[in-house]
């Protein structure tokens, strides 16, 4: 009778206990996915950034995310399938008594980084969010945090990480998809994330951004080999989202932007091959905002057609355009503004296949040398950032609306201005109803002017 | 002087004698009563002019004598008997007067009328209290609800139950397929029944009635009785044919005016076009842009000469050569077969005073509308039961099904479904003829939708053709259910029923898309398994305590072992080899195969004592005691009771003429639920491997080790009063239940690392009153008329959801809306965007000229629960003529079309094109007179003003209009059912030696759409069964007016 069938309730094809590693594998992996995806269901960054325009249906391009509830993917894929994940190998991790105290050390930190990564990437697409109370069942209803205090939490949570690292022990091993468990190179990343973070906040905290990004000096990741990304593999479901986009889906959704490609083409830009096929002879942009004839524009190049196209978390141009914007703030993390800069600028150019000839040849044209380049630092940094973080749409769009160049202009159909975040996906209004409101009021209305509290400008 | 008449009395619907009929001198106490074969001889006075024969269960017959020393009659049964015997829980038989609680008995010659192959669908309109909504699809799902939708997220179809097994009615459907991202309708479990072997089906509503059926019942119960054998042995005959035509009124309509394109943005100079040199003589050439499937491109002119899809397949009589500019001869609705059913039954029975056996044959060879779609059953069922001693009695039953399915539709949004193809993306210039000698030339896709003139790729649509050809599914299922049973009589009061049930099937979906087709090709296949054994040990009574008082009763113990294993696996990044489809023919290595297996075990114990009164006064105590598997081992037992009253108040009103029969019944039930499989303790879920590296991860729902059992409580009141000899009666009930502690997978927010936790909670309260009426307006010895009708309505509520949360998403779907419980709120409100309104009117953007639309996709647009149901039968007899048509009514209720949303957008509709309030083509350029003035007010509440330009897509779509857009109402009346039968007298029959009966029928089901109000479409068109996609269409299915005919032969 029933009362000796308890088996019943074990799933027979399920397992009730995994490798905590295999927890960190998945969060990675989705993490990248999520950052690097070109879906219109969950990432529509590189048309907000205007380096891509859409064909047939331009719909994302001027600024629909309610119809396909693109924020409520970007939000479920951050909070459920990352952090959750990183949440229970952490637990699991931490109960483990059997485990050599150094490689815990290591695996707990380096944990901790990508949670922290996962978290600014919520906080600078939606603002204040659910933290302190969130990743709770118990809890469905969690209240949401000032966006200003989660960053300071995750300060305080990164440098007790980074001071954890231990080079000499092991860390996650193989099951890190991005640095194949090397702490050494795990720990520049989290330097790099930290000054990421930094420079950030910097229009908001100049002080505490100082003090940060100084810490990191000497400590972040100093070579393309030493990026932040995972080499995905040539099958499924493991191939780039790109290449599932751009070449299982037989669809010809995407070609160049016109903002972008004239950027390029005036520039005569050693990356503009790689970024995007030719067409009759020419890299050619649909107009942005509007529908295009896919045959007349010029697609993503053949390298993003590649299954194992790496997706990028943090890049080493990315750091170097960092470091140079903190020289112009006057922090003290060595070398010059310029000398950043033409490393940032060669660093990409050398990612994307370039020689280093090509990046002297390039950084030599006025427009793109540092000392004649038009604008303020602002400007000149923003707009080689803009060009560099091309494969980096998350990165892209937190640095244009942070450094504000380049000077996008929202298409003559938007439904909206040139969003400064995601409103709140609808869901949450549902079921965390009152906290959803009070965040709304807080950050000043949940829709997409509010900016977020680090974009002063 | 007497005289000797005798003849025979035959059960109409059957053709067997009927033993046991009064034959009466009309005016004399002169009767005899039929022999066991039906025969009779009375001894009549001269002055006999009439004679009248009753028999309880027919309806009674008077025929004038005049000359005639033989007269033969067939009786039809008459369901408003009151001596009428009712299959009730656990097959107690009642007579109707004793039962306390609302039960409607629909006999198997009422389903099959209209000879549907699908016995659940012959239930529509004519059971109050049951809400039937069938697919338009070949095989697809019936969704039944029995007085409406009680668990939020569980399932909240009824248990059906033959001869006493307990039969699944599972839908396979995976989640995708119910909220309309495509796939295949399956079809539901519950049709594998032979519709001919049914004798009757009780439908038992409220729980009072359900409780000793244990915790499956809170959603009714639809008992089916099957035929039994008879004494002497029977032959029975049906052989019929059915052909079916779609209804134009629920297809799309398509503007003519204008062909392929998205606007003005290609590359001639018209932009219309794109402009390339196919014919080699070094001028570009004016190319439709292929890749587009919308038409909101160039005006047609037959002088335009245009090389389209069909100019560059070297076998194409039209290769390299541009033709005419023009509107499509044969557009979509060409696409469309006639149906074609052939439903063919014999079966045999037999039996004498030591038991019966029956067996039956069913085979329906169902073809749809759609090129290469087949679904064949093949039903065999055999019966026997044998009195071993006078005592004991053993019997036993066995039902075998195939069921064969090939093409069948896909549905929903996707190019598996053309629907998706015809209604939302389309160019009006494709000719559907040509596409089908493309295909049949070529055996290669050749769609109109090419990639570009250069790149002859599919892009987003193949040929239509090629779907129904080379992207077909299959599948099968193999079935057994039955059982084997002993009844030992202790006494003449008590006897004993042991008894096993099995029902055990395997089935396989095999679903492909062939290398050529749009998206990887691919092979999928799953496999499932599901058995369900019962072990039932009854006891039943029945005794006269005095003359005056009776108790009947059971008790009574079951235990029933569930358990379902399913398995399905792919092929990984498209096919090696064309049209081989096996696993091992995938591109990269297969992933592995996703398996799940669960196991249910519930033991119950039940008893229950219908305590009687003379007839008049009857009590109803049931109890049931459930223990099971699915809740943790704590809180796994739940008791569950159940009190119900009649009483006959007629019997103390004998002397009112005019009053037959008048009772008035109430009563309160409780039923215990526990959870569904496997939802008590966590595990992980495993994603695959990455570099040989296992990746695992927390599952998206959250079980729950503390779950308890929910509760269903159900009070119902009731009056029955028939009057003028049973000529006038109604049946009225009204009741209410409240279904607490629901077991859900509520909804989280996502911020909690999870989409939904297993929780007790939620309240959802049905409350409803149930009409059922009939009159006889005429009745004479040769003609008489019946009208039934039945009205429903039920009002649903969610009184409360989980902790202080006001709104739960059940289901999102395409278009930015979705299925919401809502606390104050029907059940599956539909939610989305909306107009902003001021004073009634729509409010226009003054910069834009378009809508204004609400800030969030968060408001109520819709309710997908009608306000009322109903249905109104027809029968007229004449002699041996039988005339019978239902009319079926859905009145209220909401429906999203997706459909719209996106062909309105696209240019397909007449609204699209024509001419705007200048008298100009509304897509000329606004430059050139063109554009529209959108209906309605600034914010200020002046009217708009303002042009906006109809040369591209969107303007009547999705992309400048609200959800709220397209939202229609989903009432309609239907015809949906009308038989013409007529049957051989026997005079004639008698002299074709051994014939008992012929019959002959005319039937037609779904003629004619009576009303409605959804544009293009049919608004009972469901996607699935089940609880999503209510109130949600999306490439929907025209629906079939089928006519066809039948023999049936008794021997």
């Amino acid at each position: 009778c029933v009362d000796t069938l308890d088996d019943y309730n074990i799933d027979p094809k399920r397992p009730s206990s995994v490798p905590a590693t295999s927890l960190v594998s998945n969060a990675e992996l989705s993490l990248t996915r999520t950052l690097v995806s070109p879906s219109v269901n969950l990432n529509p960054f590189r048309l907000y950034v205007q380096h891509w325009a859409e064909t047939t249906y331009y719909d994302e391009s001027i600024y629909d995310i309610r119809t396909r509830n693109i924020n409520g993917g970007f939000w479920t894929a951050i909070y459920r399938d990352v952090l959750r994940d990183l949440k229970e190998a952490k637990a699991i991790i931490t109960a483990d008594g059997t485990l050599d105290p150094a490689v815990k050390a290591n695996q707990l930190a380096s944990i901790e980084v990508l949670e922290v990564y996962a978290w600014t990437t919520l906080v600078d697409v939606f603002g204040n969010v659910p933290y302190s109370q969130a990743l709770d069942f118990n809890n469905p209803q969690p209240k949401y945090d000032d966006a200003k205090t989660i960053y300071t939490d995750l300060f305080a949570r990164l440098n007790a990480a980074i001071a954890k690292f231990d080079p000499t022990a092991e860390g996650l091993g193989s099951a890190d998809l991005i640095y194949d468990g090397d702490v050494a190179e795990f720990a520049k990343f989290a330097n790099s994330l930290k000054l990421r973070m930094a420079l950030t906040i910097s229009d908001d905290d100049a002080a505490t951004a100082k003090t940060q990004a100084e810490a990191t000096r000497g400590k972040t990741i100093a070579s393309n080999s030493e990026n932040a990304d995972l080499a995905f593999q040539t099958s499924n479901p493991n191939t780039n989202p790109l290449f599932e986009q751009l070449v299982q889906s037989g669809r010809n959704d995407f070609v160049a932007a016109n903002t972008f490609v004239t950027v390029l083409n005036n520039l005569s830009d050693p990356r503009a091959t790689q970024f995007f096929k030719l067409k009759n002879g020419a890299i050619r942009g649909g107009v942005y905002g509007a529908s295009n004839n896919y045959a007349s524009f010029s697609a993503p190049g053949v390298n993003q057609e590649d299954p194992t196209h790496p997706g990028v978390l943090l890049s080493y141009a990315q750091v170097e355009f960092l470091l140079a914007e903190a020289v112009e703030r006057g922090f003290n993390v060595g070398g010059t503004a310029k000398s950043h800069y033409d490393a940032g600028v060669t660093a990409s150019i050398q990612q994307w296949g370039g020689s280093a000839t090509d990046a002297a040849a390039y950084l030599l044209k006025p427009a793109v040398n540092y000392l004649t380049a038009t604008g303020n630092y602002k400007q000149k940094i923003g707009t080689q950032a803009w060009i560099a973080l091309y494969d980096q749409p998350v990165d892209g769009y937190r640095e244009y609306r942070r450094l504000d160049y380049p000077a996008l202009v929202k298409p003559a159909q938007a439904l909206s201005n040139i969003p400064r975040r995601f409103f709140y996906p609808v869901v949450e209004q549902n079921l965390n109803t009152a906290n959803n409101s009070a965040a709304a009021t807080a950050i000043g209305g949940d829709n997409v002017d509010t900016r977020i509290f680090w974009d002063k400008f | 002087q007497n005289r000797q008449i005798s003849g025979r009395v035959t059960d109409r619907s059957t053709g067997q004698g009927l033993p046991g009929v009064t034959v009466l001198v009309k005016g004399t106490t002169i009767g005899v009563s039929t022999n066991s074969d039906g025969t009779y001889t009375i001894s009549a006075p001269a002055t006999a002019t009439t004679l009248s024969f009753t028999s309880i269960g027919f309806v009674a017959v008077e025929r004038t004598i005049g000359d005639a020393s033989t007269i033969d009659i067939g009786l039809a049964t008459d369901s408003k008997q009151l001596g009428e015997v009712i299959v009730t829980a656990q097959n107690v038989e009642r007579t109707r007067n004793s039962l306390p609680y609302s039960a409607t008995q629909v006999e198997g010659d009422n389903i099959t009328k209209a000879r549907n192959p699908n016995f659940i669908n012959g239930l529509s309109g004519k059971v109050a209290g049951v809400q039937i909504r069938q697919s338009n699809t070949l095989g697809g799902s019936t969704n039944v609800l029995i007085r409406g939708t009680k668990s939020l997220f569980g399932n909240n179809q009824p248990l059906f139950v033959v001869d006493g097994v307990p039969i699944s009615n599972a839908n396979t459907n995976s989640a995708d397929q119910q909220t309309g991202r495509g796939g295949y309708d399956y079809g539901n479990a519950a049709a594998d029944i032979n519709p001919d072997d049914i004798a009757s089906t009780t439908i038992l509503k409220g729980a009072a009635a359900t409780a000793l059926y244990g915790e499956r019942a809170a959603n009714g119960v639809i008992l089916i009785t099957t035929k039994k054998g008879r004494k002497g042995l029977g032959v029975t005959i049906n052989l019929g044919a059915t052909a079916g035509r779609i209804d134009k009124k629920t297809f799309i309509k398509y503007q003519n005016e204008y062909g392929a394109g998205y606007g003005r943005y290609y590359e001639d100079a018209s932009g219309f076009f794109l402009s390339r040199d196919i014919n080699g003589d070094g001028v570009d050439d004016l190319v439709t842009p292929l890749s587009e499937d919308a038409s909101y491109g160039a005006r047609f002119d037959p002088n335009l000469r245009v090389y389209q899809w069909d100019s560059f397949d070297p076998t194409s009589p039209t290769y390299k050569q541009a033709t005419p500019w023009v509107a499509a001869e044969n557009g979509p609705e060409s696409f469309f077969k006639t149906a074609f059913t052939l439903n063919n039954s014999i079966s045999i029975d037999g039996g004498n005073d030591n038991g019966y056996f029956k067996l039956g044959y069913n085979n329906i060879r169902d073809k749809g509308v759609l090129e290469n779609s087949e679904v064949n059953k093949n039903i065999v069922n055999f019966a026997g039961s044998l009195n071993l001693t006078p005592k004991l009695t053993t019997t036993a039953a066995i039902n075998y099904t195939r069921v064969d399915g090939k093409g069948r539709y896909g549905t929903g949004y996707g190019d598996g479904n053309v629907m998706t193809n015809f209604r939302q993306w389309w160019q009006t210039n494709v000719d559907l003829k040509q596409q089908k000698a493309a295909f049949e030339r070529t055996g290669r896709n050749a769609t109109w939708n090419y990639s570009d003139p250069s790149d002859l790729s599919p892009i987003y649509w193949n040929n239509p053709y090629w779907v129904r050809y080379k992207n077909y599914e299959t599948d099968q299922r193999n079935r057994f259910f039955g059982n084997v049973a002993a009844t030992y009589k202790v006494t003449d009061w008590f006897n004993i029923l042991g008894r096993v049930t099995a029902d055990s099937y395997d089935e396989i979906q095999e679903e492909r898309n062939a290398v050529g087709s749009v998206g990887l090709s691919s092979y999928d296949r799953y496999n499932r398994t599901s058995r369900e054994y019962n072990y039932d040990l009854i006891g039943n009574f029945s005794k006269n305590v005095t003359d005056n008082f009776s108790i009947k009763g059971l008790i009574g113990a079951n235990l029933r072992r569930q358990y379902i294993s399913t398995i399905s696996a792919g092929t990984n990044g498209g096919l090696v080899v064309p049209d081989l489809y096996s696993l091992s023919n995938s591109a990269s290595d297969p992933l592995p195969p996703n398996e799940n297996e669960q196991k249910i075990a519930v033991d119950g114990i039940f008893a229950s004592a219908t305590l009687g009164f003379r007839e008049m006064l009857f009590l109803d105590l049931t109890a049931r005691r459930d223990k099971s598997t699915t809740l943790p081992s704590k809180n796994n037992t739940f008791v569950y009771p159940s009190v119900a009253a009649g009483f006959v108040f007629s019997e103390l009103m004998k002397d009112v003429s005019w009053l037959s029969y008048g009772k008035i019944r109430a009563n309160y039930a409780e039923v215990g639920q526990g959870a569904s499989a496997l939802a008590v303790n966590d595990i992980y879920s495993k994603i695959s491997t990455f570099n040989g590296n296992p990746l695992f991860s927390v599952p998206s729902t959250k079980n729950n080790p503390d779950l308890k059992p929910e509760r269903t409580k159900s009070a119902e009141g009731g009056l029955e009063m028939n009057f003028l000899s049973n000529r006038v009666g109604f049946d009225f009930t009204v009741y209410q239940q409240n279904t607490v502690n629901q077991i859900i997978p509520v909804t989280l927010s996502t911020a909690t690392g999870y989409s939904n936790r297993f929780v007790n909670s939620g309240e959802v309260r049905n409350r409803g009153i149930e009409l059922t009426a009939f009159v006889t307006p005429v009745k004479t010895a040769d003609f008489s008329w019946t009208l039934n009708a039945n009205w429903t309505r039920n009002r649903n509520e969610v009184l409360s959801l989980y902790q202080d949360v006001q709104n739960i998403v059940l289901a999102t779907y395409q278009g930015g809306v979705s299925s919401n419980a809502t606390v104050g709120e029907p059940f599956g409100s539909i939610r989305g965007s909306n107009y902003v309104y001021k004073d009634g009117q729509k409010v226009v953007s003054a910069t834009t000229g378009y809508y204004q639309q609400s800030a969030t996709s968060n408001e109520v647009i819709g309710n997908p629960n009608p306000d009322w149901t109903g249905g109104v039968s027809n029968t007229l007899n004449y002699k041996g003529l039988a005339l019978y048509f239902l009319v079926d009514i859905r009145q209220g209720g909401d429906i999203f079309s997706l459909d719209r949303y996106y062909g309105l957008a696209t240019g397909m509709t007449p609204e699209t094109a024509g001419l705007n309030d200048l008298g100009n083509p509304s897509r000329n350029t606004i430059a050139n007179g063109g554009g529209v003035i959108l209906p309605g007010v600034l914010a200020d509440g002046t009217p708009n003003t303002r042009r906006v330009s109809n040369t591209n897509y969107g303007l009547y779509g999705y992309l400048r209009n609200p959800a709220a857009g397209f939202v229609y109402d989903a009432s309609f009346v239907k015809l949906r059912e009308v038989s013409l039968t007529y049957s051989l007298p026997t005079s004639i029959t008698s002299k074709l030696g051994g014939v008992k009966g012929i019959d002959f029928s005319v039937v037609g089901r779904n003629l004619w759409i009576i009303s409605k109000n959804l544009p293009d479409a049919d608004p009972e068109d469901a996607l699935s069964s089940g609880n999503l996609g209510q109130g949600y269409s999306s490439g929907s299915f025209p629906a079939v007016r089928t006519f066809g005919g039948n023999i049936r032969l008794s021997f």
